[in-house]
């Protein structure tokens, strides 16, 4: 699943190893979520928004993000 | 009519007997303890048992396995036709059972990545070693030597780890 993970991680200039400590995760499996070639479940979906402070279908690239939400 | 005077003589003032004992509660007096005392900070230090504990429950039951076994295989050579030596043998399955519990419950403990790679590696396992021992089937029918069945279970462990390693590094 295409997703906007490593754009938000970089504006927040965090690295892979730093996001997967907050997240309770390994460093690769954020890489292979970043890429696309593993879909996280709901609930590390929902973990995943909570640590950006976004809804999660702004992390998902499939929806567009509203105007007001990108500030 | 006369102007009544203050009395100058402080023994005649009255007594304000809040304050005349030395142990008065209304005594304001300064703590000798010291305002603020730094606490030292302890190193946190996890335990060899809570982070190894599945490796080192894995390790002792693969020790008591091969005790058992070496146990078991030595007494079944000296009593080749005692009655018993169908309970001897068999023997070395309750430590390897003790594996798998110990196995099952580390499952369990998994992340969801690394759960999805166990899968994926078990089924790849599963379906390899089925395909090996099938296909080996048949060349004894044609003359190989046959093998034990002892072997099925070695064969599948070792394609699980290859099954680990590779779905690991797809997901790289």
């Amino acid at each position: 699943m295409k997703n906007r993970l490593r754009v938000l991680r970089a504006e927040l200039d965090s690295s892979q190893a730093e996001l997967a400590e907050r997240l309770g995760v390994f460093a690769p499996d954020v890489n292979a979520i970043e890429t696309g070639k593993y879909d996280p479940s709901l609930p590390l979906g929902f973990t995943i928004a909570r640590t950006f402070n976004r809804h999660i279908e702004e992390i998902d690239g499939h929806r567009p993000v509203p105007e007001h939400r990108l500030g | 009519m006369s102007e009544k005077q203050p009395n100058p003589d402080p023994a005649e003032a009255p007594i304000e007997p809040l304050y005349t004992h030395p142990a008065s509660p209304f005594l304001r007096t300064e703590s000798t303890a010291p305002k603020h005392v730094d606490m030292p900070v302890l190193p946190s230090v996890t335990s060899t048992w809570v982070t190894y504990r599945t490796q080192i429950e894995f390790g002792l039951a693969m020790l008591a396995y091969l005790m058992i076994l070496v146990g078991s295989v030595t007494v079944l050579q000296s009593n080749p036709n005692a009655p018993w030596r169908y309970v001897v043998a068999v023997l070395p399955v309750v430590p390897a059972a003790l594996v798998l519990s110990i196995f099952v419950r580390a499952l369990t403990h998994l992340n969801e990545m690394q759960k999805r790679i166990q899968v994926q590696a078990f089924g790849f396992s599963l379906g390899a070693t089925a395909l090996l021992t099938f296909g080996y089937g048949f060349l004894e029918g044609v003359g190989l030597p046959h093998l034990s069945w002892t072997f099925v279970l070695p064969l599948m462990a070792i394609l699980w780890g290859v099954g680990t390693a590779i779905f690991t590094l797809r997901y790289r």
